[in-house]
């Protein structure tokens, strides 16, 4: 079995590539992928608050390239979902711990056994963001509708057309607020896609029910009835191939009709 | 990519490659972990790459912290020169030829570079010879330090020195000393073992105490071959880790690892115990789920608790319950 191994980066910090990478890893490991997630962001890890793992981490990447255990014993399970998996970063070091090497020997080995290997990047284009996309063959690049974002990720994506073993990337966009959009206080989608001109994957709406969920380290996907949490579903399932269409994240100015658009989307996505 | 050569007790190092302070140190760290490479007299061979004085000094002590010492450098910029020598550290020019003596991993193009190397670095190196018999005894005194740990793989976050001023500073590592981190290295299993059986269950009132008045933060770590009192908060994602008992007057909320060398009569102690994982000897017990909230709660009645090791387990008391 050869597993594929997804970078998820944006150059900018805090449009939410660790969202994004517990997310999409959630939503895979639900549709009964095996998913490792690798958080790279040595000396500044935030992936195991996400999944609220921290109280399980005894080993790190670190201690598996610095051979003090094997890979199989520093991965972490989800408490609830088995097919989830972490490897957590050390927080008492930092990037220069690894090496573009290490991360594709970790990668070429977890591949074997697992579908999904999902690598969460640091911010920034240094030695962090080289580490993290070594291993890789295929890339996400978040960013949200801001100039700063975009320009940040156009410099990714002309850094990831670089590298040969990047076989594709899709752009995510992240924190999307379609009111803004119609006062046009906000760039659109479609004024994103055209700057990057790069295909999309998602478009995640802004959600103060991911605030919480970082605190209480419980991944938005788990929550069925959050917008942002469908709409990282759906990242997941066209990861997988499906074919769903885009969330209509107009919204809804009545209880009635948040209640309506609830429906009609989940009839749209029986008929996709 | 380096070539290494070999000269009687002297060891040159070649890293005329490195781009960057941390290339050399992470270059030099897998070269120093060879087996041979323990008490000898290090030449470095640095192209022109500029290194200011605090960079020379980490490298000098990360071959220190190895078991080695840095004779020399040699260099063609004259900041690193200038800087090597405010430190006393000899220049070397390496030019005439002398045959080097190769080590097992040298690749065979290794030759041509080793025959660079100078009389001058060779006759340094003869005098520095004199000092060896000092270095050796002092190695042994380090490794008889060592500690074992390879149960969760925290050995070398432990500091070898012991007890001196000097060491109690070192202890405390602050990420940006992250090459520190990479001096305290693991010796062979053999007398790993030898220490844990000394050091079992020793009474802990007996260790030496590090006292200090700090918080710790987030990627912080403190290290000490003793017990450690610390007044002040030590904060999720620290560290903490003692030979002896680890009592903090404040909240503890990263991870406490006491009796680090294997012993089970350590205890850890607080007036908030609110740690993501608490360690004691071999035994590993984690917060509870339903409790993993990434912030403290900061509560003005706080409830001094101790964790201590009863069959095999880790046990929480509240200190007014212990007799």
């Amino acid at each position: 079995m050869s597993g594929r191994v997804i970078v998820i980066t944006s150059g900018k910090g805090g449009v939410g590539k660790t969202t994004t990478s517990a997310n999409i890893g959630t939503a895979l490991a639900k549709a009964g992928q095996k998913v490792v997630l690798i958080d790279t962001d040595i000396g500044l890890r935030n992936l195991d608050l996400l999944l609220g793992l921290e109280n399980r981490i005894v080993y790190t990447i670190v201690d598996v390239v610095e051979e003090r255990c094997k890979l199989k014993q520093a991965l972490v399970k989800d408490k609830k979902n088995p097919n989830l998996n972490l490897l957590a970063a050390a927080q008492t070091r930092d990037k220069s711990a690894l090496s573009q090497e290490h991360l594709k020997s970790i990668c070429d080995e977890l591949k074997e056994e697992y579908d999904f290997i999902l690598v969460d990047c640091p911010a920034g284009i240094e030695q962090g963001f080289q580490n993290a996309v070594a291993g890789a063959t295929e890339a996400i690049v978040v960013t949200t509708p801001e100039m700063s974002a975009v320009r940040d990720a156009d410099r990714i994506i002309g850094l990831l057309e670089a590298k040969e073993e990047i076989e594709s990337y899709k752009l995510l966009l992240n924190r999307v607020r379609p009111s803004m959009i119609q006062s046009n206080d906000m760039m659109s989608v479609e004024d994103v896609v055209d700057i990057l001109s790069c295909g999309l994957i998602g478009i995640i709406p802004e959600d103060t029910g991911i605030i919480t969920s970082t605190n209480k380290g419980e991944p938005i996907v788990n929550d069925e009835k959050a917008l942002a949490g469908m709409a990282y579903q759906n990242v997941a399932k066209r990861i997988l191939g499906e074919e769903v269409e885009f969330l209509n994240l107009e919204e809804p100015k009545s209880f009635v009709e948040k209640i309506k658009n609830f429906f009609t989307k989940l009839f749209g996505k029986e008929q996709g | 990519m380096s070539e290494k050569g070999f000269l009687e007790n002297g060891f040159i190092i070649d890293l005329s490659n490195a781009k960057s302070a941390a290339d050399i140190i992470l270059e030099l760290s897998d070269i120093l972990d060879l087996p041979d490479a323990k008490g000898k007299n290090i030449c470095l061979k640095l192209n022109d790459i500029d290194l200011n004085k605090s960079q020379i000094m980490s490298i000098n002590s990360l071959i220190s912290s190895m078991g080695s010492t840095l004779a020399f450098v040699s260099t063609n910029s004259n900041t690193t020169k200038d800087s090597a020598e405010s430190l006393d550290i000899k220049i070397s020019e390496l030019k005439n030829e002398i045959e080097v003596q190769e080590l097992d991993e040298s690749t065979p193009e290794a030759d041509e570079e080793d025959n660079e190397y100078s009389t001058q670095s060779y006759e340094t190196l003869d005098y520095e010879d004199l000092e060896e018999e000092e270095e050796e005894n002092e190695i042994e005194e380090l490794k008889e330090a060592e500690i074992l740990l390879e149960d969760l793989g925290e050995l070398d976050e432990i500091t070898v020195e012991v007890s001196d001023e000097e060491a109690l500073t070192e202890t405390v590592s602050y990420p940006s000393y992250s090459e520190d981190d990479e001096l305290e290295e693991e010796k062979p299993m053999e007398e790993k073992e030898e220490e844990k059986e000394k050091s079992e269950n020793e009474d802990t009132s007996k260790l030496p105490t590090l006292y200090l008045r700090q918080n710790l933060r987030s990627g912080q770590t403190m290290s000490y071959d003793g017990n450690i009192l610390l007044v002040g908060d030590t904060n999720p994602g620290s560290e903490i880790i003692a030979k002896g008992d680890i009592t903090v007057w404040g909240v503890l909320g990263g991870i406490a690892h006491a009796g680090a060398r294997g012993n089970e009569t350590a205890t850890i102690r607080a007036l908030k115990l609110n740690a993501i994982q608490l360690r004691i000897s071999g035994c590993y017990a984690r917060r509870p789920d339903t409790d993993n909230i990434p912030y403290i709660q900061r509560s003005n009645q706080f409830i001094p608790e101790e964790a201590m090791i009863e069959n095999n387990e880790i046990i929480i008391h509240k200190i007014n319950e212990i007799d």
